[in-house]
């Protein structure tokens, strides 16, 4: 019986031994927010649409986004452009574009579908809001400002077939990981930017 | 080939030995064991044409592979459609097809339903030995009002060429210049129009014609696809409606349906779907207040029509109240409509709201496959392509394929195919061939006598086959089912009602209380419109079901919105007797009502009860098995208003033509065919035109007894009766039925093209 005990002690020993240790080591937590941590290079946060670097959106309103969807998140309704409101290259653009963003699981095979590099996971994360609506994201809050577009558009490469198609690299780089990356504060950028836009 | 139909020769297809008749082509005779060849330019109404040679297959003894759509078999024939060899040759030909095909198929509308994919992605290679820019053309090419042309992606399988030569027999479109520089366009260089363009883009194997009305609005996949009937017109062609959020974004024709549309659609079937969510349509209960409607509930609405009806029936009998319309009803709510009335007594039924006054052919009627047989084919009345489009490619077939003879009596319009076009009845039975065995009379169900005397002149000993083309898509289901002031459904005898002009008469008389009007439009296309407008002015309550504000729903006190034919369900009876069912793929818009369930409303107010769902499905499967025994122009569907065609010494007499993109209903309010719809013309022939000094584009004023008819476009045309003014059916900016019938018509005002007025 007490032999019993004596090795019970050691047992409890052993496992408070781990957490004493870890006592003196560095908190793995952070005082979020006011305090952010390093994302992933490839961690997959809130989508964005991007432009080309005259302006014009990337997204041509194909729907293969919509199409490899797994969770059904993404509507795209497409148009036609008009000649004198050209709002991508091409004769395609998406009139309507959705995602909704609490059926989204974040895999990223849209941004695997897409053949322009016009839907992209960012590492943008903070999404919470008081209301199921607001979280289905159009195109007023997915599409990047125009300035801040990259790429040459195919209509200036020969016979209008782009040169990088899928090859989505070239877009990602746009945000600098190692530089690190403050969500909170690029939802601000973003929302000066609309408001610039819209005064 | 009716000789060799019996003859059998064997061949071998990938080891499967198999039996089929004498001259099958070789991709014909794959398809009896499945084994599908890849094919472009072949199409199986078409006929091959050995363009694109993506059909290879390995024949045993010839050398080099041939192409199975043009190959006929041959007894002890080896074929081999699966190889190495096989699959070699077709990866070269779709390497060929695709040096300049662009990679654009994520914005083109056919991706996911295109045959250059779905072949590429069986037997091409994946990469290309192309290391040359591919060659640029033009895109979005507007090649007319419907169809827009993509000239990068065309494989010029000639497939648009040939459908319209051989199927439409109007040989528009042609392959313009030759090589790397070739391209689809229309040998005129005009816009590319006639009623049957829409059948290109899905003849078209890629996405290089596609319609304007589709044009990026969706991918197929998205589409909720529902097998339907058309009801605009009385051919009653299967098609599906492809619909996406609540949508109709296009309609696709029923490969498959060789009995009633060969496959094809025309224009107005495959286009006019954009008006169930115009924003004109009405869609709640309307009921006139002095002159201005007032929108009321439902409830309100049935009680007030309930109400009418029963003070009409307890104060001057069942005798003043009348009911016309069905044609544009499914045959179950043109059961229930005849069988509410009469339960009250009520005999003053008639679907006849137009010219027409017979829909059912009666004892002779033919099927489409016979007339497509017929050795001579006689045409009295209305164009049947311009009444039934689809019917009419049957006749051209006639004519293009088995030689058959056309007879024209008195046409308003040119024949695509070669006819014999004649002025009068006793002409047309002269013209027809001593050898003509069996005979296809189409006729518009307008001029009983005519048709009469037509029968009476046909040759003894032939077989006759009986047509007949309606204005409305469910004209011969509403005379089935018992629409009518002398047939109960079936065609049993009924107590005899008023038919539609006595009605009228009454009703300007002041003699009838109640006049409801169902998915009808007399004061538009009733032949006396002045007595439609008085009758209608002079009725205490007149109800009229409809979508939209027509010019009979403008006259009426009450105004219902109904259900279109995309948002209900229900049996509909084809021209030629099929019954087809309408299945729904469209929710209708809140507060609008099926006329069923108006009519179902209607009867609770009245305690009227009416028969179960099943009881009423057996009774409209009874009636349109009854084979009436009647014949074309039948006393029993002849009315009073018989006018005779004498030409004035002074003035000019109107003749109404049919159109089939006119009305003002469902085919006003539809964006999508704005371009299609017919102007206010008035046709003159070159006789007239020389006596007013007209000529085609200059704008007349007309006048007859008091009434008027402004600014209408001339358009002089050789081939039209002197004194003779032709106007089209059914358009509310000049309605033909303007005059009394009969009335002779004086020019009062001539604008010339200048736009100077002169005094005629």
């Amino acid at each position: 019986m007490m032999r019993k005990r004596l090795y019970n002690i050691g047992a409890i020993l052993q496992g408070l031994g781990i957490t004493f240790k870890f006592m003196f080591r560095r908190q793995p937590t952070v005082p979020y927010p006011s305090v952010m941590k390093q994302h992933a290079p490839r961690f997959h946060g809130l989508h964005e649409l991007r432009r080309y670097a005259d302006g014009k959106e990337r997204c041509i309103g194909c729907e293969l986004c919509s199409s490899a969807c797994p969770a059904n998140a993404i509507t795209v309704i497409g148009a036609e452009n008009a000649p004198e409101d050209r709002r991508s290259p091409g004769e395609r653009y998406a009139a309507r574009y959705e995602i909704d963003e609490l059926r989204c699981i974040f895999c990223g095979l849209c941004e695997e579908a897409c053949p322009t590099d016009a839907i992209v996971l960012t590492p943008r994360f903070e999404m919470s809001d008081y209301r199921r609506g607001s979280f289905i994201y159009s195109k007023d809050r997915l599409l990047v400002p125009p300035e801040a577009g990259v790429g040459t558009p195919p209509d200036e490469r020969p016979n209008g077939i782009p040169a990088d198609l899928g090859r989505v690299a070239e877009v990602k780089s746009t945000v600098d990981i190692a530089a690190g990356y403050s969500a909170t504060n690029r939802g601000e950028v973003l929302k000066t930017h609309r408001r610039g836009l819209a005064g | 080939m009716a000789d060799n139909a019996a003859e059998l020769v064997s061949l071998t297809i990938d080891g499967v030995p198999l039996k089929v008749p004498k001259g099958t082509l070789l991709v014909e005779a794959a398809k009896q064991i499945k084994q599908e060849i890849p094919v472009y330019c072949y199409h199986t109404k078409l006929g091959p044409a050995g363009l694109c040679r993506v059909c290879l297959v390995e024949i045993e003894g010839t050398p080099k592979l041939q192409i199975a759509c043009n190959t006929p078999v041959a007894d002890g024939m080896v074929v081999r459609t699966q190889n190495a060899k096989v699959d070699a040759g077709r990866a070269m030909i779709l390497e060929l097809l695709l040096v300049n095909h662009p990679l654009d198929c994520p914005v083109c509308d056919k991706g996911g339903e295109c045959d250059l994919q779905d072949y590429a992605m069986a037997y091409a290679r994946g990469t290309s030995d192309l290391a040359d820019p591919k060659t640029s053309k033009p895109k979005g090419v507007d090649l007319g009002p419907t169809i827009v042309l993509d000239e990068e992606r065309c494989v010029v399988c000639q497939r648009c060429v040939r459908f319209d030569d051989i199927i439409v027999g109007d040989p528009q479109l042609v392959l313009k210049d030759r090589g790397v520089r070739d391209m689809i366009a229309t040998a005129s260089g005009d816009p590319y129009r006639h009623n049957f363009t829409g059948n290109v883009t899905e003849l078209c194997p890629v996405g290089a014609l596609t319609s304007k009305t589709y044009r990026f609005k969706s991918r197929p996949w998205d589409l909720d696809r529902t097998q339907t009937t058309c009801t605009q017109c009385s051919v009653g062609c299967q098609m599906f409606s492809d619909v996406r959020f609540g949508v109709p974004l296009r309609t696709m024709s029923v490969e498959h349906d060789d009995a009633i549309s060969d496959g094809w659609l025309c224009d107005r079937g495959r286009y006019n779907i954009g008006f169930y969510d115009a924003k004109e349509r009405i869609t709640q209960p309307l009921y006139k207040r002095g002159d201005t409607f007032m929108q009321i509930s439902w409830d309100d609405a049935f009680a007030l029509w309930a109400r009418a009806i029963t003070d009409a029936i307890h104060l001057s009998g069942p005798q003043s109240v009348g009911t016309i319309g069905g044609g544009r009803l499914t045959n179950e709510e043109a059961y229930v409509a005849q069988y509410l009335f009469r339960a009250l007594g009520v005999n003053n039924l008639d679907w006849r709201a137009g010219r027409q006054r017979q829909a059912t052919p009666g004892s002779r009627g033919g099927t489409l496959a016979d007339l497509e047989r017929a050795n001579a084919i006689v045409v009295l009345g209305d164009s049947p392509a311009d009444r039934a489009p689809v019917l009419d490619l049957r006749i051209r077939k006639a004519v293009k394929r088995a030689n058959a003879t056309l007879v024209r009596v008195a046409p308003l319009d040119v024949s695509p195919v070669p006819s014999i076009d004649v002025v009068d009845v006793a002409q047309a039975a002269a013209a027809l061939p001593a050898t003509a065995s069996s005979i296809a009379v189409v006729w518009d169900g307008i001029d009983a006598a005519a048709v009469e005397r037509l029968l009476d002149a046909l040759p003894e000993n032939v077989t006759v086959r009986t047509y007949i083309t309606s204005e409305q898509g469910n004209a011969r289901g509403a005379e089935t089912m018992g629409m009518h002031p002398r047939f109960a459904p079936g065609f049993a005898a009924a107590e005899n009602g008023l038919d539609t002009e006595a009605m009228l008469a009454a009703a300007s008389d002041g003699a009838l209380a109640v006049l409801s009007i169902f998915g009808a439009n007399p004061a538009l296309r009733h032949p006396n419109g002045p007595l439609v407008r008085a009758a209608l002015a002079k009725t205490p309550f007149v109800v009229v079901s409809e979508l939209f504000m027509t010019e009979s729903a403008k006259l009426a006190t009450l105004v219902l919105p109904a259900k279109g034919a995309f948002e209900k369900n229900g049996t509909t009876l084809n021209a030629t007797g099929d019954a087809l069912p309408v299945n729904a793929s469209l929710q209708a818009p809140e507060g609008v009502l099926s006329d069923l369930e108006m009519l179902v409303g209607l009867a609770e107010q009245l305690g009227v009860n009416l028969p179960a769902q099943e009881a009423v499905h057996a009774a409209v499967i009874e009636a349109i098995a009854q084979a009436p025994a009647f014949d074309l122009g039948d006393h029993a569907f002849r009315t009073r208003a018989a006018q005779a065609a004498t030409i004035p010494a002074d003035g000019l007499r109107v003749a109404v033509h049919s159109n089939v993109f006119a009305g003002d209903g469902t085919s006003a309010h539809d964006e999508r065919i704005v371009a299609l719809r017919p102007l206010a013309e008035a046709l003159l022939s070159t006789d007239d035109a020389k006596v007013y000094g007209v000529s085609s584009g200059d704008r007349i004023d007309l006048e007859a007894g008091g009434l008027t008819l402004h600014n209408l476009s001339v358009a002089v045309r050789a081939g039209i009766a002197r004194g003779t003014l032709v106007l089209v059916d059914g358009l509310a900016t000049a309605p033909a039925n303007s005059f009394a019938p009969g009335a002779v018509v004086r020019v009062v005002h001539v604008r010339k093209g200048d736009s100077t007025l002169v005094e005629a």
